[in-house]
């Protein structure tokens, strides 16, 4: 059977070629390194921030939820269609409605956000514009409970505790 | 030293994985071996299952888009670009030219960015950590450039039926334009590093042989069957899209081991630097969206859509039955046939061989179990 390419015999003459270019190869790997060690540096040490470099995600980042407020009413944009709950594909979305014609609105709104998958689909379902995403991505907690999003939360009434 | 005058030796069954770090996954591989050499090799898959199938039946057509990210995570834009491939002839709907260049784009971003993963998994596995740490530094630019376009960096869902979620932000072309200026420059850097190195060429040499009429009855496709010394690419046997205006090779190694499949992936690298450079030149204006009902339901039929990933053909089967819902999806995975050809390329193998011919197929078991 061919076996494509064969190794070197292990024959003396070899072994010595194989060590020579072994060592050259390794003052050319290095000299890589030795170039990019000169490079400018692309880490940042995350938690600590360096306010010079101070990185914030693209605009447009799947993040965080929020629901709109409408500036002009001061009310939530939201209509309570469910169209938004219907079209996730994780059902992590429930609201329930009050009332009715330009009267309705939700009273209650949960988005679970250990099951969501930022997919963005209630976002772009959305007849009012009402839900998006923030570029909030630090939302992890101790506690999964936490991470179920009420309707204060979505209004973006509270603040986030640090740490 | 004849084999006679050595000392009878017996086999042993050892365990490698499923939490070997080198498995890049949950990989578990039964090893019959003979001191160091090994004997048989039995794969053991299945450990990240997912119903990534399954799933799709009880999801309407848009509904199982962003899982088709979540299942070659490494090839995110790749799979929704063969869902909706097979979506959309299901439909009988043609994207328009712009939306057809944006999309190629996006998968020749992420072969690239796939391959520069293989290749820092790769040097980490046979012991040479610092490309990793470059390559992830050029994987990093690449991901940048997703974030801007889709808002996500690893599982975008970007692709729409019908078009794309949004067009290319204003700045896009440049950044791209400025990273394809250096990265050529930085594969030869690899090359110095890692491709060139007479350790690593040691390592990768002569080993893991695979013949091409093993690589054809296992369906082993990309790279890999590439390596052999088959000219088989999606991109040319089954163009789709914009590929037969551009111009690029098809890089093929006949030498068949573990050397060649990591050449065809370095210089696909090349190629895919190549692509891009005429997309971002002949990339045209106009719509990205075609008009698709808001309520997708398919003539009942079948469809089947390749498309050519990283890891080789990623097909799309797909069946309807006339409601929102697909009656059954199929994903024909790269990497499962691949996988198939590994016991066949570690025969007579060292044990110490056994991670760089994994490596060199370049797998992702999220792929190979669905």
């Amino acid at each position: 059977m061919t076996r494509g390419r064969q190794r070197l015999e292990p024959t003396f003459a070899n072994l010595l070629l194989i060590v020579l270019e072994g060592a050259w190869s390794i003052v050319v790997g290095l000299s890589v390194t030795f170039i990019n060690f000169w490079r400018k540096k692309v880490t940042d040490r995350y938690p600590h921030r360096d306010p010079n470099r101070n990185w914030q995600p693209r605009p447009g980042y799947r993040g965080d939820f929020a629901l709109i407020t409408d500036k002009e009413t001061g009310k939530l944009r939201c209509i309570a269609c469910q169209q938004c709950q219907k079209i996730c594909p994780d059902q992590c979305i429930l609201v329930v409605p009050e009332g009715k014609g330009k009267e309705r609105h939700p009273t209650e709104f949960y988005i679970d956000a250990g099951l969501c998958m930022y997919c963005w689909l209630c976002v772009e379902v959305c007849p009012a514009d009402a839900i998006t995403m923030t570029p909030d991505y630090e939302t992890a907690t101790d506690n999964p409970r936490k991470l179920i999003r009420d309707l204060d939360y979505l209004r973006g009434g509270v603040v986030k505790a640090s740490g | 030293m004849t084999t006679e005058t050595r000392t009878r030796t017996e086999e042993l069954t050892i365990n490698m994985g499923p939490q070997h770090p080198s498995t890049h996954g949950v990989l578990r591989l039964v090893l019959t071996v003979d001191g160091e050499r090994v004997v048989e090799v039995v794969p053991h898959i299945g450990y990240l299952h997912s119903s990534m199938e399954k799933i799709a039946e009880h999801l309407t057509y848009q509904q199982y888009l962003p899982y088709a990210d979540r299942y070659d995570y490494l090839n995110a834009m790749g799979n929704e670009l063969a869902y909706v491939m097979a979506v959309e002839k299901l439909l009988g709907i043609q994207p328009t030219p712009r939306c057809q260049y944006i999309r190629v784009m996006m998968a020749e971003m992420n072969r690239i960015a796939s391959h520069l993963v293989y290749f820092g998994t790769l040097g980490n596995d046979v012991g040479a950590i610092s490309v990793f740490l470059y390559c992830f530094r050029e994987r990093e630019a690449l991901l940048d450039l997703f974030e801007a376009v889709s808002g996500q960096r690893m599982l975008y869902h970007y692709f729409r039926i019908g078009g794309l979620r949004n067009d290319l932000p204003d700045d896009f072309c440049d950044g791209l334009a400025q990273f394809l200026d250096y990265f050529p420059s930085r594969i030869d850097e690899y090359d110095r590093l890692l491709t060139k190195n007479r350790i690593f060429r040691s390592r990768m040499e002569g080993v893991g042989y695979l013949s091409p009429e093993d690589a054809l009855s296992f369906g082993v496709t990309g790279p890999c069957v590439r390596g052999s010394g088959v000219d088989y690419d999606i991109r040319r046997a089954d163009a789709y899209y914009i590929y037969p205006q551009l111009e690029f090779d098809v890089p093929v190694f006949a030498e068949g081991d573990a050397m060649a499949r990591h050449l065809v992936r370095q210089e696909e690298m090349r190629q895919s630097v190549r692509i891009l450079q005429q997309c971002v030149e002949k990339l045209p204006r106009g719509e990205v969206n075609v008009k698709v009902p808001r309520r997708i339901k398919p003539d009942p039929g079948e469809t089947y859509a390749r498309v050519e990933s990283p890891r080789g053909e990623l097909g799309c089967y797909l069946i309807s039955d006339g409601t929102e819902k697909p009656y059954r999806l199929h994903w024909r995975a790269p990497s499962f046939h691949n996988m198939q050809a590994y016991p066949v390329m570690c025969k007579d193998a060292w044990i110490a061989d056994m991670v760089a011919i994994l490596g060199s197929i370049d797998i992702v078991l999220a792929d190979i179990d669905r």
